[in-house]
């Protein structure tokens, strides 16, 4: 079975008329690794958005079968519950909560949701102790209030981190290597592989190929003006970067 | 002005004119219009022993090990209370019309001199019980010595329709450290008149924490003043309010000499109908140079009909000082919701989580792990019944 099946899907923004995903079509079975690249403005974040079920987008055709339910139709806990996962470009700060209680209160959330036990504390720390010290995540981070004063490269890590701790079906990965430096970024990517797995999908949207030298992906489509206006393998990648986006661009038009 | 407006029914019932809209001060707390029925002073009520055992034991810190001096209907409870009277003097400037009507109509207060190191809290509770509307005063005193250091929980409680009126004076002498931390949780149908003078001793530590959320009608004034160097004040508060509960708070931090901090950090809670005022003054004197002073407020709403209105003012007279303020108002933060929400935490339990945490750093100035926990419990119980019924 498919894990997520994007059919003609077109969405604006609430407030707006014009289309920003004009049409898009995707198909993501369990195991592989999409790459999403295209040019700023093509409706990469709007697409990963959509998908997480930000408010403000409205989807005017088209639909989003996820695990075969319309993913369309649940709201963004339902959704996280059912495994999907959006890693964010800019990791929003939560004053006053504490990344430690955040993960807890997230984890047994979606295990409530789904039925399961809720785990206990100590399994949950040593869990989560485990994990973060593979990404370099310090147990005083764990202790700060989530993502409060933590540095770019800092906010990634602990987004892989969650990552990691809630372990979903479809992680989705939005520009996950801006501002990062080639040493942050190689540990993000390892995050990121070690998660990689038969029955996990993910989609890696980026503007740049050099995130695909360290999670290299299945297929790699562009994305230009709203639709997947050309896919291939990894090759198409490198091929992107060296002739840049103008041809798709043009031919979108 | 006083001579050609007919008193009101509760002015003529107190024997005093009531502030009202056209002082500065009181412009969001006209009184001689919120005040709608007489509270006649100086009644004696008898309480019932089931009553007061009822309200004592409903103390937030009941289960806070602490010395205990309860005042009931403004009278000294000698049965309840572990703590005696001391013979300190009140000395505190008797300026406003809060005050005034204070030291008319007190019957009885805590009167403490604190010396050495007091490691156990002082409770000191003020009961108002269930019967006909009436003014309950009481006025303290309490004196930190040199070098001494002491906790003291002020816990303002009640059922039924009152007026409690409530001036607390503390000097707190140099070298010394007071932790204070006042919660009024009167009756919703009690009006709240409060003031609080704190005079503020050289190399003092002072934190100082209010929990408003009890009465329909609060208002708390506090007056802090640095006279020697080198101190340090932490003034915090939380505001939990619904229904149609109005409170105001108005404080003025006086630095007359240099060298000292003031912090003050208010978080406010407003559902329903609720109104919240936060009104603080920051005085420099002449010559108060090196003084670091910052005070914010910051109001959470949680419907379109409550309401926090902000009167923050710097008064300068030094030119080498840090001085700031900052004042907030506004709803949850959309992305907040969202980025938890699509962690998989439901929607009720994103806003309590939040809600909590913006309450919570007003929290951090209380620093005694029990008292904390019991406020924390306090405000989550209160954010059960309340932030998450939408």
């Amino acid at each position: 079975m498919n894990l997520l099946d994007i059919d003609n899907l077109h969405v604006k923004l609430e407030d707006e008329d014009r289309d920003i995903i004009r049409g898009l079509s995707l198909t993501v079975k369990p195991g592989e690794v999409h790459a999403i690249m295209g040019p700023n403005g093509s409706g990469k974040s709007t697409l990963s958005y959509v998908l997480a079920g930000r408010e403000g987008y409205e989807v005017t055709e088209g639909s989003v079968t996820f695990k075969g339910e319309d993913l369309l139709e649940m709201s963004p806990d339902q959704r996280a519950a059912k495994g999907v996962f959006l890693a964010f470009q800019y990791p929003i700060e939560i004053p006053g909560v504490a990344t430690m209680q955040f993960l807890k209160v997230a984890l047994n959330s979606q295990r409530k949701a789904r039925g399961e036990k809720e785990l206990s504390t100590p399994d949950f720390m040593r869990m989560v102790k485990e994990k973060a010290a593979k990404l370099n995540v310090s147990p005083d981070m764990l202790k700060r209030p989530v993502n409060v004063g933590f540095s770019g490269g800092e906010k990634k890590r602990a987004e892989i981190l969650q990552m990691a701790v809630l372990e979903p079906s479809l992680c989705i990965l939005d520009e996950t290597d801006s501002g990062l430096d080639i040493d942050a970024l190689r540990v993000v990517a390892d995050g990121v592989n070690a998660l990689r797995s038969p029955d996990r999908a993910m989609i890696v949207i980026t503007h740049y190929q050099r995130l695909l030298d360290y999670i290299v992906p299945d297929f790699v489509h562009v994305l230009s003006k709203g639709r997947i206006v050309k896919s291939g393998d990894k090759h198409l990648a490198l091929e992107l970067e060296e002739k840049g986006y103008a041809e798709f661009t043009e031919s979108a038009a | 002005m006083s001579t050609v407006i007919a008193r009101t029914a509760a002015e003529e019932a107190l024997g005093f004119q009531l502030p009202n809209r056209r002082m500065e001060d009181w412009r969001w707390t006209d009184l001689r219009q919120l005040i709608d029925k007489p509270y006649p002073p100086r009644q004696h009520v008898m309480a019932k022993p089931a009553d007061v055992e009822r309200l004592v034991a409903s103390s937030l810190f009941a289960g806070v090990a602490a010395t205990r001096m309860v005042f009931v209907n403004g009278e000294y409870d000698a049965k309840h209370s572990k703590q005696a009277n001391a013979f300190v003097e009140s000395t505190a400037a008797i300026d406003d019309p809060v005050n005034l009507m204070n030291v008319a109509f007190a019957t009885d207060g805590a009167r403490l001199r604190i010396e050495g190191n007091v490691d156990t809290p002082i409770e000191l509770v003020f009961i108002s019980t269930d019967a006909s509307p009436r003014t309950v005063a009481t006025r303290n005193v309490i004196e930190i010595a040199d070098d001494a250091s002491a906790t003291i929980i002020e816990t303002h409680l009640g059922e039924g329709s009152y007026l409690a009126s409530s001036v607390m004076e503390i000097r707190i002498g140099h070298n010394a450290r007071l932790d204070r931390i006042k919660v009024e949780l009167e009756s919703h149908d009690a009006v709240h008149l409060a003031h609080c003078h704190v005079i503020v001793g050289r190399n003092v530590t002072f934190r100082d924490f209010t929990l408003t959320t009890g009465a329909k009608l609060n208002r708390q004034n506090g007056t802090f003043r640095f006279i020697g160097e080198f101190a340090d004040a932490k003034i915090s508060g939380a505001f939990l309010l619904a229904g149609k509960q109005h409170a105001d708070t108005a404080l003025v931090v006086d630095h007359e000499v240099p060298n000292c901090a003031s912090r003050e950090l208010f978080k406010c809670v407003m559902d329903d109908h609720a109104r919240g005022i936060f009104q603080g003054k920051v005085i420099v004197r002449p010559g108060a140079q090196k003084t670091d002073g910052k005070q914010s407020s910051h109001a959470l709403l949680l419907t379109e009909t409550a309401e926090f209105d902000a009167k923050p003012e710097l008064e300068i007279y030094a030119d080498d000082v840090a001085c700031g303020h900052g004042a907030t108002s506004g709803d949850l933060n959309h992305d907040h919701v969202f980025y938890l929400k699509s962690r998989g935490i439901p929607e009720a339990e994103a806003k309590a989580l939040l809600i909590a945490a913006f309450v919570g750093e007003a929290f951090d100035t209380v620093h005694q792990d029990g008292i904390r926990t019991a406020l924390e419990d306090f405000a989550a119980r209160w954010l059960t019944e309340h932030g998450r019924k939408r």
